[in-house]
């Protein structure tokens, strides 16, 4: 359907603006932002978010289409594929764009690292190390580990799922503690850790901070710290996992721009001076404010590639020490 | 006093003209779309989600609940003129509703579900004004083992749902099961029956499923009839209207499915869906004459769509008082929220009275126009049966191919549901039911997950299943229903009560 209304606004755009425009001047047509995941979450509202600053900004529609599916590989790859002139763009994020290329490297027809380049990185969604109150009574971080140690094996996490980044933070965070607990995955992402937390099916996570603050205020979680360069505002006595002792253990949830890498630099320009001019505009700050997102984008189009190769390295390393086993 | 200074404040938010107007152009995409086959409310409330930025963010959330409502009402004017579900919660309505339809009574049928389903609108919606935070509470104390025993009783029930062959029901409840395993098990990352697909890693969408077995499975066996019994209308219409006999027989299994729906309802995940199953299931239980299901049974589309609505509204309860989505369209809708800075969480009520109570308010006002754009296009659809079917099979594979496209964006979901299309249409001839292989597809993931998960949180001791009352409760439940299945002594009834 928005495929369609695509096709045949750009249609409509190319018969009244002649080739010659399109050649000239980018953006002279809608472009398509592919999303990896179904509308609702996160990434899909930043892509939603960007996507209408950005049509301001640079006078033609951003359409975003969602193609949830294979830990995102589907969408990297109808993006990668699509022809290199920037009116196929995807936004994406931590586990998407850099742990699935690691982890799943072998299920890509594309080589991610080659054919895939990033425009800007967008924001950082900062996440908490949680407890549920439901039958559960943990202090602090402290507290967590003596109470883990005199139970071994009996707390119970829950993450987005086998191979996830709130997987592998607890655990490596259960590795640097000393601490042994039971893995609940929950493959239906935050919302279902949520309700795993809330009705006490888990006691733990690694949640991100939009999604559990309302719970927080009611009293059913607590916060004991969070995954963040700096406390977050809003929950000043809320240490940093670094103060709490555990520097570099938790994933900083990023969510960027790319496009094929093949795409003209002076598209890629223009679309990062867009970026940049989008995320100074007073909504746009003001829309991930309240969710508590840092908007952290990237210095240049040069730092955005740099950047995201030290991710992809970062993750290779993280990946090949704490060995999670696929069933295959 | 409370009850009604809260519904004053609602009232008062909910019937402002700009309100007014977003409620009437939610209903009224929302219908439009639903009438479209299989392009459901995910993509239309997604693409008009940039819009709700820049409004109010009430009349935003009013606007995108209309089209969910709207498009549950629009799902079920397909399923009962040419047999295909709009959206899982239609299912059932496709058994008796299209067998109205082909015996003349389209008409009746429709106007029958929008009564229904208005009806059971308004009573939940009470329910929800009355009693949002207790309900809420039956939600949180459903953790795995609870529903692993819930979706076992919905299983047990589904044996009743089969109106044939007790061993084809129960045929069709496992290979629906096995559909099920498609994907990547969430307890070890591994990946089951996927044949190196990579589209079928996050396993089959339940809409490829059902429009195919449906909507496509319908055409092909159409298709392979001669042309003069082709038309979905054998027989004339007779008559728009109920008679005094379709309400008589019909208001007791509104008032059921009602309840139950608004129960199911809360639960996240299969809740809704499970609400029109089990509320059809219940009034082929008890009614007199059970033979009548799947033959043209007024009850059989007053209670799934009384129970499918009445869920729907109830299902707006966890998604507000927790924050937490039980369904596609509610995430859709703490999006929405989240843009504007709203969690959705237990202090909405007190935080933000308006917004809360004016979101209920709205329920009953979406409901009622649904109503009024619904009875007078009654009219109208039964006349698009007079399209000769030639024509008609054309646009229904078009709409379901759209429809199918659309919820992943996916080509490789279109081809899976034309392969389910050629099965429904085996099925058909081996006079198996495609709607217990559904259910049992919708149950079996969950209720593996679960089993597995209770097993995780007991360390392995299955006593959790009895410990827990409400788990203890609905496993007598399911061993009751077997009993009564099962027990030779009775069997000689059962067989009546499945003569069909």
């Amino acid at each position: 359907m928005k495929r369609l209304t695509l096709m045949l606004l750009s249609g409509f755009a190319l018969a009244i603006g002649g080739t010659a425009v399109a050649q000239d001047k980018y953006p002279s047509k809608p472009v398509k932002i592919v999303v990896p995941y179904a509308p609702g979450g996160g990434t899909d509202i930043t892509a939603r978010i960007f996507g209408d600053q950005l049509k301001n900004g640079l006078g033609q529609q951003f359409v975003v289409e969602n193609k949830p599916g294979a830990f995102g590989i589907l969408a990297v790859e109808e993006m990668a594929r699509s022809r290199p002139d920037g009116y196929t763009l995807m936004i994406g994020n931590v586990s998407t764009n850099a742990i699935t290329p690691v982890l799943f490297k072998n299920k890509f027809k594309i080589d991610f690292e080659k054919d895939v380049v990033s425009v800007a990185r967008l924001n950082i969604y900062p996440s908490f190390l949680i407890v549920t109150n439901t039958n559960f009574d943990v202090k602090d971080v402290k507290d967590l580990m003596t109470q883990a140690k005199t139970n071994p094996g009996k707390i119970r996490y829950t993450s987005a799922g086998i191979g996830s980044f709130p997987h592998f933070d607890m655990e490596i965070f259960a590795r640097r503690a000393g601490i042994e607990m039971n893995h609940i995955p929950n493959k239906t992402g935050a919302a279902g850790m949520l309700n795993d937390l809330v009705v006490g099916d888990a006691q733990v996570a690694f949640l991100n901070s939009a999604s559990s603050a309302a719970m927080i205020k009611a009293g059913k979680l607590k916060p004991l710290a969070v995954v963040a360069e700096q406390r977050v505002p809003g929950y000043p006595d809320v240490p940093t996992m670094a103060e709490a002792g555990f520097k570099g253990v938790g994933t900083l949830h990023w969510q960027s721009m790319l496009a094929p890498a093949a795409t003209p630099r002076p598209v890629i320009d223009t679309l990062f001076k867009a970026v940049v001019e989008a995320s100074k505009q007073p909504a746009l700050k003001e829309a991930f404010d309240k969710q508590l997102v840092s908007l952290k984008i990237s210095e240049s189009p040069d730092e955005a590639k740099t950047w995201l190769k030290g991710e992809l390295d970062a993750w290779r390393k993280i990946t090949s020490e704490v060995k999670i086993e696929l069933a295959e | 006093m409370e009850f009604f200074d809260n519904l004053a404040i609602g009232f008062g938010v909910a019937l402002t003209p700009a309100n007014l107007g977003f409620a009437f152009l939610g209903a009224m995409v929302g219908t439009l779309i639903g009438v479209l086959p299989g392009i459901g409310p995910i993509a239309t409330i997604a693409m008009l989600l940039p819009l709700t930025f820049h409004l109010e963010p009430l009349s935003g959330l009013i606007m995108l609940a209309g089209i969910f409502y709207g498009a549950q009402y629009g799902g079920s004017t397909t399923a009962i003129l040419v047999n295909l579900p709009g959206e899982t919660s239609s299912v059932m309505t496709c058994i008796d509703g299209h067998q109205m339809a082909r015996q003349g009574r389209a008409g009746v049928a429709l106007a029958v579900a929008a009564i229904s389903s208005f009806f059971a609108g308004c009573i939940s919606t009470a329910l929800i004004a009355g009693f949002a935070p207790p309900l809420a509470k039956i939600g949180q104390s459903f953790g795995a083992p609870e529903y692993f025993s819930l979706m076992l009783l919905g299983l047990v029930a589904a044996v009743v749902l089969a109106h044939g062959s007790i061993l084809k029901a129960v045929a069709m409840i496992v290979l629906g099961l096995l559909v099920g395993l498609v994907g990547t098990d969430g307890n070890t990352g591994g990946t089951r029956f996927t044949f190196d697909i990579r589209e079928l890693i996050d396993g089959i969408d339940v809409a490829t499923l059902a429009i195919g077995l449906f909507g496509v499975g319908e055409v092909i066996s159409n298709l392979s009839r001669p042309e003069e019994q082709r038309s979905v209308i054998a027989q004339k219409i007779t008559r728009l209207w109920p008679t005094g006999d379709d309400f008589r027989r019909s208001w007791r299994a509104v008032l059921r499915g009602t309840a139950l729906g608004s129960i199911l309802g809360v639960l996240p995940g299969g809740g809704a869906t499970l609400s029109s199953f089990a509320a059809y299931a219940l009034e082929k239980k008890v009614s007199r004459e059970p033979s009548r299901f799947g033959r043209g049974a007024v009850e059989g589309v007053a209670a799934p769509e009384s129970a499918n609505n009445a869920g729907a509204q109830t299902s707006f309860i966890p998604m507000l008082t927790l924050g937490i989505p039980g369904n596609a369209v509610m995430a859709l809708m703490i999006g929405a929220l989240t843009i504007h800075g709203i969690q959705p969480g237990p202090q909405i009520m007190s935080e933000r009275p308006q917004l809360f109570w004016g979101m209920v308010a709205s329920m009953w006002v979406g409901n009622l126009m649904l109503v009024i754009i619904n009875l007078p296009l009654i009219g109208i659809w039964v006349q698009l049966l007079k399209v000769p079917y030639r024509f008609l099979y054309l646009a229904i594979l078009l709409f379901c191919a759209i429809g199918v496209y659309t919820v992943n964006n996916s080509s490789a979901a279109v081809l899976l549901a034309a392969f389910f299309g050629v099965v429904g249409f085996i099925l058909m001839k081996l006079d198996c039911e495609p709607a217990p292989m559904i259910l049992g597809f919708v149950l079996g993931p969950l209720m593996e997950e679960n089993l597995r998960r209770a097993m995780k949180i007991a360390s392995g001791d299955p006593m959790i299943f009895v410990q827990r009352p409400i788990s203890l409760g609905l496993l007598i439940a399911a061993a009751l229903l077997l009993l009564i299945v099962a027990l030779p002594a009775i069997r000689g009834k059962r067989e009546e009560v499945f003569q069909g």
